[in-house]
């Protein structure tokens, strides 16, 4: 650098100007923006990387995203997309800039996401137990009655903890006015927990100054963690419960997830055909010494396909006889068969009278404003807004079947006019939220994009919340829908504590 | 462990093996043929035959020269046997076994591989072929390094190293078999070039230089055949490979019955007068030989892989 002041200081310095990165001219607009207060200005929790960015050239933060791109390359980082008829591995999308979130702020969200779970495991435990809550009137029974996913096999179980949903994925977006709402929960088999944690590690790898300059929450935890809330599900009081991952196969879109997390806690990776279930109603592992014994299972595979006797009986994915051995505490099932019935989006509107009913406390993460399309007011709102609202059906996951109102075509708004008009049942609506972003690396330039934040929430005999989250963003231009099959990519999250020297 | 993840992690060995294998196959052909004078035809189809792919080649309906013979043992996705193909398979059993291998290992196989995917799309010329060849052959080297290295020697790794012997001498066999039909014939023209092709043999199995070692003579059949079917300390012999496998099977739990297949195979093998093998009865033991090896691989298949045969 001074050899290069001496022989031509002029040309240097101006050039540096020109390319260094301007937050001047990063203007979110009307949104929220996770990390610029206003043009030019950082937020007190990313002043230290607003800092370092400004001192970076473009050219230099391209070539450090990559290497973050070749390094998720070779660590073989992948999702699986079906498209055209055939399975595509591709490389996770991942942003180098990360999302911030101040410490303060996240304690309290954190209290708020546990405060859900632990609600809303109490209704489902309730659901197929004594129903209390549909007695007293606080969620129609018709509701529930009426929704495929609640499992009438489920009734009268009675799992560990009364805890149905171990694992939890919820949400969270937040609004123009900084609001942080939940938009949804994921009580069945929520998949991202994996490239959170490679996420970290991608970008330890290429921003390692940054780590050295601010006080950033570890996430590595989470393997640990989840081994011993699964192992807190062992029905055999032993020391060394066998704990094993069920995965669909290499097909699935979240293999590779699957794989991490058995590999990370040293479990098996195992596949319906690996196991049996005994004439003692116990289940087996078939291994190299003969069949071996399993006391918990976190099953990556939905409830339909899981257990051919009771659900789908042209699964082949899943092992005849589970069911059985999960109905009479043999062996430990997370997430539990039937948790569902508390994640479809329309049972999601009475969340907040869930909580108060159970636990008499006001929801500390507000819910968004929801209209059921089953109700005759509400629909009639819906329909004359739906260039305003966002429109979902309420047992779709992965962000398929969606209509957004402020993007969709007239001809689009006609469809769904139809769609809910036919089955008001299976659709809800929000208004659609002006969705906070954060700058993204698009080309050579730091544009805003929209991003929502999956945080993970563990639930056994204890609780247990990652610090921060999945932090997916919405690669294109103006786009809200943040989903990875549909061309949404992601960045690494930071819980900073500022107060920390 | 896992039946199932057994399996997949004795094929993650056999396809590596054979990646490597086949990677040395081209180069030592590569070097040999210059060594030929220019009036002995380059006979690349001999890579056909040690791989056991003539047929196969032929239907595919490319003329047999050097060119296309090289891609389709390259980067030909068709050919099961060719090296992207080897090395798609060892890779997709790698990535449905990747909770219990050294993520290092995973990391280098998978960017071999997508150099080798990239670099399948053109041709393989002769200034090209040394560096990639040899890439290949290192890149698995340090994989089966870092399986070794940072890998519990548990129930897996026994798996990993009976599938690479298995592989191993099932090579080594066939390199011999295509070689013999080769140099034991009269044919005139290449009689003056035999020693010259016997170290090509050896060449192929990496044994040139350990050989020269070991034996402290010149290059003899009766030398060779004796070193690459029954030394104890060569270890792509056919005896050493045997050993290895007969010492990892009596670690595994119910190793009775393969252990006796093993055993007996070794016993048969041991007690071959090397000597006395030359043209058909060479070709004939080899046959038979590839056949106990079959066995072997069955053997380990019904203990270990198949619950319902049990």
């Amino acid at each position: 650098m001074a050899e290069a002041k001496i022989k031509s200081p002029q040309p240097y310095t101006r050039a540096r100007v020109r390319s260094t990165i301007d937050w001047t001219k990063y203007d979110p607009g009307e949104f929220y923006d996770e990390i610029i207060s206003a043009p030019g200005r950082a937020r007190p929790a990313t002043r230290s990387l607003v800092a370092f960015m400004r001192k970076q050239t473009i050219k230099h933060l391209v070539s450090r995203q990559q290497a973050a791109d070749l390094a998720i390359q070779e660590m073989g980082i992948t999702f699986t997309v079906y498209s055209e008829g055939q399975n595509i591995d591709r490389s996770w999308p991942m942003d180098i800039i990360p999302r911030i979130i101040p410490l303060q702020e996240w304690r309290v969200l954190e209290k708020g996401l546990i405060q859900r779970l632990t609600a809303l495991n109490m209704f489902i435990d309730d659901i197929y137990n004594k129903q209390k809550i549909l007695k007293d009137k606080v969620v129609p029974a018709e509701i529930i009655n009426s929704s495929p996913d609640f499992l009438k096999q489920c009734i009268g179980a009675h799992p560990r903890h009364g805890v149905w949903s171990h694992i939890c994925g919820s949400d969270l977006v937040r609004d123009g006015d900084g609001t942080v709402y939940v938009l949804e929960d994921n009580l069945r088999v929520p998949s991202g927990v994996s490239y959170m944690l490679e996420n970290r590690a991608i970008s330890k790898r290429v921003l390692p100054q940054l780590f050295e300059r601010n006080s950033i929450l570890p996430v590595a935890d989470y393997p640990s963690q989840l081994f011993d809330m699964l192992a807190s599900l062992s029905p055999r009081r032993v020391n060394h419960p066998e704990i094993v991952v069920m995965t669909p196969g290499i097909f699935n879109s979240a293999y590779f997830e699957h794989a991490y997390l058995a590999q990370r806690m040293g479990a098996e990776l195992v596949e319906g055909a690996d196991l049996v279930v005994g004439s003692d109603d116990k289940v087996y592992m078939k291994t190299i010494r003969g069949l071996a014994p399993v006391d918990v299972i976190y099953r990556r595979i939905n409830d339909d396909f899981l257990d051919p006797e009771v659900f789908r009986p042209d699964s082949t994915l899943g092992t005849p006889g589970l069911f059985r051995a999960w109905r009479k505490g043999n062996v430990g099932l997370a997430n539990a068969p039937g948790a569902g019935v508390a994640d479809d989006k329309v049972i999601y509107t009475f969340v907040p009278a869930i909580i108060k009913y159970y636990l008499d406390e006001d929801p500390i993460i507000p819910n968004v404003p929801s209209f059921l399309c089953v109700n005759e007011q509400h629909r009639k709102h819906v329909l004359k807004n739906l260039a305003t609202m966002v429109v979902k059906p309420a047992n779709e996951s992965g962000g398929y079947g969606m209509l957004i109102g402020p993007a969709s075509t007239k001809k689009e708004r006609a469809l769904f006019t139809d769609l809910i008009n036919k089955n008001p049942r299976n659709y809800m609506a929000q208004p659609a939220l002006k969705l906070s972003t954060a700058p993204t690396l698009c080309g050579n330039n730091i544009e805003p994009r929209h991003l929502d934040l999956r945080p993970f929430i563990l639930q056994g005999k204890h609780h247990y919340v990652t610090p921060g989250g999945l932090t997916r963003v919405a690669l294109r231009k103006g786009s809200l829908v943040v989903n990875s099959s549909q061309g949404g990519g992601s960045k690494d999250t930071w819980i900073v504590d500022t107060e920390a020297g | 462990m896992l039946s199932r993840v057994a399996e997949r992690v004795y094929w993650l060995g056999r396809f590596l093996e054979r990646t490597e294998n086949t990677a040395r196959l081209i180069l030592v052909r590569h070097n040999a043929i210059l060594d030929l004078p220019r009036e002995v035809q380059a006979d690349w189809e001999q890579v056909l035959q040690v791989m056991g792919s003539e047929q196969h080649f032929a239907e595919l309906g490319a003329t047999a020269n050097e060119k296309n013979i090289i891609s389709y043992v390259f980067g030909e996705r068709e050919n099961p046997s060719s090296i992207i193909s080897s090395l798609t398979s060892a890779r997709e059993n790698m990535r449905t076994t990747r909770e219990i291998l050294p993520s290092e290992a995973w990391e280098r196989i998978n960017s071999l591989y997508l150099s080798v995917a990239r670099r399948s799309q053109k041709d393989l010329p002769q200034s090209a072929r040394h560096a990639v060849l040899n890439n290949i052959i290192q890149a698995c080297q340090q994989v089966t390094g870092l399986l070794s290295g940072a890998m519990n020697h548990d129930a897996a790794y026994q798996f990993v190293s009976m599938g690479r012997n298995l592989e191993r001498a099932d090579m080594s066999t066939r390199i011999i078999d295509s070689a013999s039909a080769g140099l034991m014939g009269d044919s005139a023209d290449v009689s003056p070039f035999r020693n010259v092709l016997w170290i090509s043999v050896l060449q192929s199995l990496s044994a040139y230089q350990m050989y020269r070692l070991n034996v402290q003579r010149n290059v003899s059949p009766a030398d060779v055949l004796k070193f690459l079917f029954q030394s104890t300390v060569f270890p792509r012999s056919v005896a050493h490979c045997l050993h290895e496998i007969e010492t990892c099977i009596a670690s595994l739990p119910d190793h009775k019955p393969a252990l006796q297949v093993v055993a007996h195979v070794l016993h048969e093998l041991n007690a071959t007068d090397c000597s006395a093998l030359a043209g058909e009865s060479l070709h004939e033991f080899i046959d038979e030989l590839q056949i106990h090896i079959e066995a072997v691989h069955h053997a380990i298949a019904k203990t270990w892989f198949r619950h319902d045969e049990k």
